[in-house]
């Protein structure tokens, strides 16, 4: 008895230190070997192109292309409404995504999967048919204006797509994925036993959730919110589809200029303005979030 | 002794007959002609394989390769290949107001040179091919209406596109990043001369547009929308292209259309800054140029106007029923000012961005 004691204590001894050991059971040497290909990759595909397209945007030496972003209006009030319309789709995917991605970590397996395929199938379908379903949907003749005029709640037709609001309906069903299942994973590995301790002393279902279950799915919420934000503020095909004069985004801009003027150096400079634009807000969002307890435990 | 199924030397005979095709296979594939041309795709594509690429390679002997991109994927990835000195394509197809531009100019070689063997020909109009590329096919962009109670008049000109006490109804037009249609429509509504109307006065035009704006439900940005509003009666008025017009028609869509408020529009043929095959590819223009069968053939599926006059004989009557007649041309339809359009595009369009969000 004492003996199987002596084992258990060694096993449970010995597993918290390999986990935290196994990092440096490699080499510096062999560290760097399996990193290579990645850091390669990223260096030919990403570092190389990005630093590219900065050094166009400043071709010739000069700040022309970017003195003719600022001076003209219509530039910097295309980028906010890009932000504006990127933010609203980040904040509609946390409110309709954490409920499913919640249930989704609570119910039986069986049915969990059936649920998370509703999640998986719509991502694994092309943009561009997602898209066109909305036009579909909304179109004068559509459903849902058919729906509401048979229920009487319009008169006429409504004028649904080709619209801001369908551009936002459309774009939050398109991320929602990509705030669902870094939400779902952070809840997935929340044990029960922190929310049954936080009522077996005495909180309620509310009182548990706000401070126990909320603030420890931040992880889950920061990357889900990230993703859908950055992913949001360069939509193009979307906005082009379900979008109208009225919903013009800064990708429609930079299109534009790419395939159309083929004045690369002043698309490379709004782009680079976008780059920058995305990085402030991912830098501000750590910010915000890493006021909170929660964020303690990611990096 | 285990005898394998396969001795050593059947092995290393099939892997040598396997290795073999693939050594010569791109040798070959150099080996024969060809000439890679880029266009729109489609039913477009199709007719002009049908009514040109073949019977061209039955001619010659000579492959035509086909890629397929839009028209701004087509400008930018030339501009790309010339400037990298990786050219994978040796012609494509562009508009004519585009194939006049500069930028056009610095990635496509000029024809002038090639074009002098078309200078005898009567059939063939003077801008038949041009120093940017030869003519494939004129086409125009025109108002369009629904048709529907006979004893009612129908939109004309431009001016009744913009009257809506006369014409009830929504209206549609083209919002596809190459504004001056637009601009010029409203200004030939407003009172705005034929002759007069290049420059465009854009603060003009746009003042007119913002009349009729509210009755605008649809900015259309590609060809299948346009349609596709047509046939919900999203609107009953609209700008689009005359080969989207006859296609409806075709349908069996009441679908009606006035040239008297038409803009002729085309497509070039241009070949690319040092293209791999650039022999064959003056062969292939030539080729369209000197054989109006093939203009025929080709326009007649697509509802198009051949360069060559003796094409246009060969069409079906049916066809050249709805082709704008001579008369009309001179006396209606507004020939743009592709220079004066090209100098102005940015700002052109960042005006007319500023206008419409």
């Amino acid at each position: 008895m004492s003996g199987l004691s002596e084992v258990s204590q060694a096993v449970s001894a010995r597993q918290p230190r390999s986990t935290v050991a196994s990092a440096r059971f490699y080499s510096r040497g062999v560290s760097v070997c399996l990193a290579a290909p990645l850091v390669a990759a990223l260096v030919i595909g990403f570092v190389y192109p990005v630093t590219r397209l900065v050094a166009l945007s400043f071709s010739g030496g000069s700040l022309e292309h970017y003195r003719r972003l600022v001076a003209e209006p219509l530039y910097l009030g295309v980028l906010a409404s890009t932000v504006k319309v990127a933010f609203i789709v980040t904040i509609a995917s946390l409110l309709l995504g954490f409920p499913v991605a919640y249930l989704m970590a609570r119910l039986r397996h069986g049915v969990a999967m059936v649920v998370a395929a509703c999640v998986f199938i719509p991502l694994w379908t092309s943009v561009l048919v997602r898209s066109y379903a909305w036009v579909v949907l909304l179109q004068r003749n559509g459903i849902v204006n058919g729906l509401l005029a048979d229920v009487g709640i319009t008169d006429g037709p409504l004028k649904l797509i080709y619209t801001e609001g369908a551009v936002i309906v459309a774009m939050t069903h398109v991320l929602m994925p990509f705030m669902i299942l870094p939400i779902y994973s952070t809840l997935r590995t929340l044990p029960p036993d922190y929310i049954r301790a936080a009522r077996n002393l005495g909180a309620g279902a509310c009182r548990a959730f706000i401070s126990v279950t909320l603030p420890l799915s931040l992880p889950g919420i920061f990357a889900g919110s990230v993703l859908c934000f950055v992913l949001a503020l360069g939509f193009y095909i979307t906005p082009a589809l379900v979008g109208g004069p009225g919903s013009m985004l800064m990708a429609t801009l930079i299109g534009q200029q790419t395939t159309v003027l083929l004045d690369w150096p002043f698309a490379a400079a709004l782009s680079t303005v976008l780059l920058a634009v995305t990085l402030i807000f991912v830098f501000l969002f750590r910010k915000t979030l890493s006021l909170s307890k929660g964020l303690h435990s990611v990096h | 002794m285990i005898s394998l199924p396969l001795s050593w030397n059947k092995v290393q005979k099939l892997a040598l007959a396997g290795i073999l095709p693939l050594l010569i296979w791109p040798s070959a594939s150099l080996a024969s002609e060809q000439v890679v041309i880029a266009s729109t795709g489609g039913a477009y594509d199709r007719a002009l394989k049908a009514a040109w690429f073949d019977p061209f390679t039955k001619a010659t002997g000579i492959e035509v390769v086909t890629v397929v991109a839009t028209n701004a994927e087509m400008r930018a990835k030339v501009a790309a290949m010339v400037k990298t000195g990786n050219v994978t394509w040796d012609l494509y197809l562009d508009g004519e107001i585009q194939a006049a531009s500069k930028a056009h100019k610095a990635v496509t070689e000029d024809l002038t040179g090639f074009c002098k063997q078309f200078a005898g020909r009567k059939d063939l109009g003077a801008n038949a091919c041009a120093a940017g590329g030869a003519l494939l096919q004129s086409t125009a962009t025109l108002l369009a209406y629904r048709t529907g109670d006979t004893a009612k008049p129908v939109p004309q000109t431009w001016a009744d596109m913009w009257d809506s006490k006369a014409f009830p109804g929504e209206r549609a037009f083209p919002n596809f990043d190459d504004p001056w249609r637009v601009m010029a429509a409203a200004l030939l509504a407003d009172g705005v001369g034929r002759e007069e109307l290049f420059p465009l006065d854009v603060e003009r035009a746009l003042r007119k547009l913002d009349e009729i704006r509210p009755s605008v439900s649809v900015w259309w940005k590609t060809g299948d929308q346009s349609v596709q509003g047509f046939r919900n009666g999203d609107y009953s008025v609209g700008q689009i292209w005359l080969t989207r017009a006859k296609a409806m028609q075709n349908e069996g869509l009441p679908i009606g259309w006035s040239y008297k408020a038409s803009f002729l529009v085309g497509d070039r043929i241009a070949l690319v800054r040092g293209a791999r095959n650039r022999e064959n590819a003056l062969k292939l223009m030539a080729f369209w140029l000197n054989s109006p069968e093939a203009q025929a053939k080709a326009c007649e599926v697509l509802s198009c106007t051949p360069p060559s006059t003796e094409a246009i004989a060969l069409m079906s009557e049916d066809v050249r029923k709805t082709m704008p007649h001579a008369d009309e041309v001179r006396d209606y339809m507004v020939v743009p000012d592709a220079e004066w359009i090209n100098a102005n595009a940015a700002q052109l369009l960042q005006r007319w961005n500023e206008w419409l969000r």
